[in-house]
């Protein structure tokens, strides 16, 4: 896959690209989320 | 060199403005420690991002990758999906809430309220001062190296000149300068980075072209000398994994990937940046910002330095680390002989932001470890925190300072600056990690237990740093002096841990006598101070 022959290396490619899709899907759906500090908003 | 003296021009000026900014807002300790808990949610990624990645991560341990291959890029995607996600998702938000309601600005400190034990503070924060220099010197000589090598000037004088920008800074500005700077150094990198990788990869005829050239160096004429002690140690070219087992496979996947994958998690200049926003939602939406960012820094890094092989091959006959010269000159020599002169000056202020900016944090992190958690909280001095937190500051940065210089007298052919990384990422875990998983999420979690997973961890680490793994033991000189031998298992039939990174052997064993403290001492502390914050729904 582009290029390169050894699965555990565009496996690891792979791995970072899911895993920025995950931050950036996990950022997109909590956006407004928590935004009110309920032990803070105690003291 | 005109090039270079605009684009320093210009990041110097705007270094001060930040500086004088964050200088004017600091009204209070709060604001000092904590950048007033009211930082913006991007200007929070950017500055853990920009603190998280260093010169170390990109000259470092893209030089690694230039030596090792992309088997290195497994470390990106811990990076992101340890490094960022579980860090902010799992660790960030409990640690917000649990920092905020027990009124803490420090790591060690946010132990010692949790688990009702002063003597955590003194502990943690002494071991954060005394160890910290060595990856605060890593970071250093990860940029001296590039900027002398690029300018050809004396490695001493432009050590002194960025240790003085750096203490200038810090001192003066507080976590609020720090936080501007850092949003403003890591969207340079990210500029820069992203100019890197394109580059790279047009220059060599695109992304398959490229990565088949690199799959075929190997069987290239010439490269089969160059490599063969490599190959001998399990190198199997720079698109495989090396052969498992081998000396470099574990050198590459307990050290570099494991050791600052994890490591990552328990890291106190990073964990800190928690506490500086108002609420979850900020993390949220730093989540997004922070692994792009992440992305951009190590993937590229790791990829270009392995790329770079095929470009050096295609000049000059030589590998990477042959045409360079040593491990941590190959992303260096690769930017001045590769890429167009304006962007050598550019990059080597990008270099420069992401060591100020990893710096900065470091040098506030043993300033408040020292000043605050060890002599204001655990030895009661009477001098006012923040003058405590400056000296100890001053004091960090020359212990740092000095280990740079003498780092650069060792032998070039060691990953000086990726090891010393590692190092200091492996311990934090072992010493660290149990712990703050602990105080987050485990209710009732006996202070003793704590305390015997904290005590073990560090001084399993340690030992094994000192005396078992040949690399670290080899260069802290100890185990020469005691036993005459550069590991003491070397030789025996337990040879192959002399391979194996400290965080394999420490982290395990800390978690081990967590688990066992937690069920020894459950009963016989009826007044475990019982904070665990409560789950939201996240």
């Amino acid at each position: 896959m582009f290029g390169l022959p050894d699965p555990s290396i565009w496996l690891a490619y792979l791995l970072c690209i899911g895993s920025t899709i995950l931050c950036v899907v996990y950022g997109v759906l909590n956006w407004n989320k928590d935004g009110e500090d309920k032990e803070e908003g105690k003291q | 060199m005109t090039y270079i003296f605009i684009s320093l021009a210009v990041y110097v000026i705007a270094l001060a403005l930040l500086g004088y900014l964050g200088y004017k807002k600091t009204r209070n300790l709060n604001d000092y420690l904590l950048a007033g808990k009211e930082m913006h949610p991007v200007v929070m990624a950017l500055s853990y991002g920009a603190t998280f990645i260093s010169t170390s991560a990109i000259v470092g341990f893209g030089g690694a990758a230039g030596q090792y291959g992309l088997g290195l890029i497994w470390l990106t995607a811990l990076n992101i999906l340890v490094g960022v996600f579980v860090a902010f998702v799992v660790f960030g938000k409990r640690t917000r809430r649990l920092g905020h309601s027990l009124g803490t600005s420090t790591m060690p400190e946010l132990f010692a309220r949790r688990f009702d034990c002063p003597f955590m503070q003194g502990y943690s924060g002494l071991l954060i001062f005394v160890f910290m220099p060595i990856y605060a010197s890593a970071v250093l000589k990860g940029i001296v190296d590039y900027v002398s090598n690029y300018l050809g000037l004396d490695f001493g004088l432009i050590l002194i000149i960025v240790s003085v920008l750096t203490a200038v800074f810090v001192v003066t500005g507080g976590l609020k300068g720090i936080m501007y700077s850092d949003a403003f150094q890591g969207s340079l990198m990210f500029a820069g980075m992203a100019f890197l990788i394109i580059y790279t990869y047009s220059m060599l005829g695109g992304v398959a072209r490229a990565n088949e050239a690199l799959a075929a160096l190997p069987s290239m004429p010439g490269v089969a000398e160059q490599t063969a002690g490599l190959v001998k140690g399990g190198f199997a070219g720079w698109t495989s994994m090396p052969e498992t087992g081998s000396p470099v496979w574990w050198n590459i996947v307990t050290t570099l990937v494991a050791g600052v994958g994890i490591g990552a998690l328990a890291q106190p200049q990073l964990s800190v940046k928690f506490l500086t926003v108002k609420s979850d939602r900020d993390l949220n939406r730093a989540v997004l910002s922070g692994g792009i960012f992440i992305l951009f820094m190590t993937g590229v890094a790791f990829t270009v330095g392995a790329l770079s092989n095929v470009a050096f091959y295609n000049a000059t006959g030589k590998i990477a680390i042959n045409a360079a010269g040593s491990n941590d000159g190959i992303i260096p020599v690769y930017i001045k002989e590769f890429l167009p002169e304006w962007f050598g000056g550019i990059f080597l202020i990008i270099l420069i932001a992401a060591a100020v900016s990893t710096l900065n944090a470091l040098v506030h992190t043993m300033g408040t470890a020292l000043g605050r958690d060890f002599l204001k909280q655990s030895l009661k001095l009477k001098t006012d925190t923040m003058t405590l937190t400056r000296l100890s500051m001053l004091a960090g940065l020359l212990l740092s300072v000095l280990l740079a210089w003498l780092s650069s007298k060792l032998d070039v052919s060691m990953a000086i600056i990726a090891i010393g990384t590692s190092m200091f990422f492996g311990l934090c875990a072992a010493t660290f990690l149990p712990t703050y998983f602990a105080a987050l999420y485990v209710k009732r979690f006996p202070k003793k237990a704590a305390l015997t997973s904290m005590i073990t961890g560090s001084v399993s680490s340690l030992f094994w740093l000192m005396f078992v793994q040949e690399k670290t033991a080899s260069s802290l000189q100890i185990c020469k002096l005691l036993f005459n031998t550069t590991s003491i298992v070397k030789g025996t039939a337990l040879n192959t841990l002399s391979m194996v990174d400290a965080i394999a052997v420490a982290l395990p064993l800390s978690i081990i006598a967590a688990l066992i403290g937690h069920k020894a001492f459950a009963r016989s502390e009826a007044d475990t101070v019982d904070t665990v914050p409560a789950a939201s729904a996240d």
